[in-house]
């Protein structure tokens, strides 16, 4: 017997949820990574593979997710730990659902202060602090100093005053819990369906003024269109290198949100009989306008204007070094420079808050669900745990170590794992016939056949050759294997000990959850099915 | 830009605007059609 949601626990229009899986989708990963990763890999024939990708292991994953999340929320579980127990009746399932709550939490933990460097730069536009014309090193020495990367413990120096970044990360906080404790129609979705739109004129704003540049005479070559050349011109040569088409993947499975768990949690509120394959494809299409249509024609041209290819490859390795630190320069050449600054970074910020909404959530259904509190329990459950967590990211600032050790361990490693299993748990345990009919319920479009054996033959090993990629790379100067070297680095291996007791404190609670759902005779209703 | 630039680009962004259009357009028209 399902369980009644309040109001507030369920989405309010259809659209609402499409732009709220929309708004998690769409990242910074959207505006900085895409570009960079492409100019990396071959230019325009990087898009061969980031496609593949896309119809191979993107568009089918979350297709198989929104099922699984329906599929559970017809049921009555809305959390992933008893979702993941109504796809496979054994007592195990729901430890690996787990997985799908410590993703969103843990990855939380830094996408939050990244949120709050937007923010930051965003406000440092607005009041013009950070137009100082063109000099690199000025950018970097402020990026440094802001985001505390001097040395560990930066950000909680009060020596001149309180630091900017603490005041940007409070606000982005009370921000998310305020929205996040409204519940999902009045807060969530309210609020995404105000920050796309809003997102996407921001954006076009700065399209626009980035195709309209003008070069400088002294360097006439570098024009928008060589700059797009930059970005879309092919190498082949590229294609034959397996770590071009590794990258796409990691790209497509990064920007779409699979394996994050907030599409099964999400979905797990759509009503019964309303479509999911068009919602699914609608969100997945609405990202993909984010990243190529905008992402993929606004940071490297505008940046090979004012900088230069050979300036510009210097940044494309890290977004945030072509974010945080090539962008300022070219604002503060460009004509209306400090406005178009604040748009981009608070499209930015836009796009991060929503990402980060979606990130709550997850944890927070399971908070109510599987140990019976109510919305105020949760959010201070959830607030204490990530302020935690915050707080080991801002303190071990140096270098952004502990930043890159958690990000390294969930939002690269364990996402992967948990896709995976989602995978598996569709193709092999709910099998595609079930999940197929799941899928075609309510449906708006006709999904072909060929989706399912996709994901439970072609998506599998898909993943597993990322995953197994990531863990027998090896160092190209000492041999050794990249993972177990990261293990000897102190704070990553301090980062994997955060991230392992994170999981164990929710095996710990999916325990109890268990025996509570046992007790609710919930397990005995879907024995009877 | 050269040529095949222009036709990555080109393709690239026309199939994912197409297909995103598509895609809203008839979420709306079914909207609608549901009352």
């Amino acid at each position: 017997m399902a369980k009644k949601s309040s109001d507030s626990m369920q989405w309010g229009s259809r659209l609402g949820v499409i732009m709220a899986v929309a708004g998690s989708a769409v990242g910074l990963g959207n505006f900085l990574r895409f570009p960079g990763k492409a100019a990396e890999n071959g230019g325009g024939a990087f898009m061969i593979p980031y496609f593949v990708a896309l119809l191979l292991v993107g568009i089918p994953l979350c297709w198989a997710e929104w099922s699984m999340g329906r599929y559970g929320g017809r049921r009555g579980f809305n959390s992933a730990p008893g979702i993941f127990s109504v796809l496979w009746r054994n007592p195990l399932s729901k430890y690996l659902g787990a997985f799908a709550l410590l993703i969103p939490l843990t990855v939380y933990f830094y996408y939050i202060v990244i949120e709050a460097w937007c923010l930051g730069y965003a406000w440092n536009y607005l009041t013009g602090d950070l137009m100082q014309g063109r000099n690199t090193e000025v950018y970097k020495d402020f990026f440094v100093s802001f985001t505390g990367q001097a040395a560990d413990g930066a950000v909680f120096s009060f020596a001149n005053g309180v630091p900017q970044i603490l005041i940007f990360v409070a606000i982005v906080f009370l921000l998310n819990f305020a929205l996040v404790y409204r519940g999902l129609s009045k807060g969530i979705e309210a609020f995404c369906n105000l920050a796309m739109p809003l997102m996407a004129v921001c954006a076009i704003c700065v399209l626009i003024r980035v195709v309209t540049l003008t070069p400088h005479p002294d360097i006439p070559e570098q024009t928008v269109a060589n700059g797009l050349g930059f970005m879309w011109n092919p190498d082949y040569s590229k294609l034959w290198d397996p770590a071009t088409w590794l990258a796409a993947a990691g790209q497509i499975f990064f920007t779409l949100s699979v394996g994050f768990g907030v599409i099964i949690n999400y979905a797990s509120y759509v009503k019964p009989k309303e479509d999911i394959a068009l919602s699914g494809l609608t969100a997945t299409s609405i990202n993909e306008f984010f990243e190529v249509c905008l992402g993929g024609m606004i940071t490297i041209p505008a940046a090979f204007v004012f900088l230069g290819a050979a300036t510009l490859t210097t940044y494309t390795a890290s977004s945030f070094s072509l974010g945080f630190n090539a962008l300022p320069n070219v604002f503060a050449e460009m004509p209306g420079g400090q406005f178009f600054g604040f748009l981009w970074f608070f499209m930015l910020f836009l796009a991060a808050i929503t990402s980060s909404l979606s990130m709550l959530q997850p944890v927070m259904a399971f908070f109510e669900e599987g140990l019976g509190v109510k919305r105020f329990g949760s959010t201070a459950i959830m607030f204490l745990l990530t302020v935690a967590g915050t707080g080991f990211v801002l303190y071990y600032s140096a270098g952004l170590a502990g930043l890159d050790s958690i990000d390294f361990w969930s939002g690269e490693l364990f996402i992967v794992v948990l896709a995976l299993i989602q995978c598996l748990i569709y193709g092999w345990v709910l099998g595609i016939k079930r999940g197929k009919a799941e899928l075609d319920d309510g449906a708006d479009i006709v999904v072909p056949g060929f989706v399912q054996l996709v994901i439970k033959y072609i998506s599998p090993v898909f993943l597993i050759w990322i995953l197994s990629s990531m863990l027998l790379s090896k160092n190209a100067v000492s041999g050794q294997f990249k993972i177990v070297e990261k293990l000897q680095d102190p704070l990553q291996a301090t980062g994997f000990g955060i991230v392992v007791g994170c999981i164990l404190l929710l095996w710990v609670m999916v325990f109890f959850a268990g025996q509570r759902w046992d007790r609710q005779g919930r397990y005995a209703a879907l024995d009877k099915e | 830009m050269t040529t095949a630039g222009i036709i990555f680009m080109s393709v690239s962004v026309a199939s994912v605007l197409f297909l995103s259009v598509f895609c809203v357009l008839r979420v709306l028209s079914k909207n609608q059609s549901k009352g």
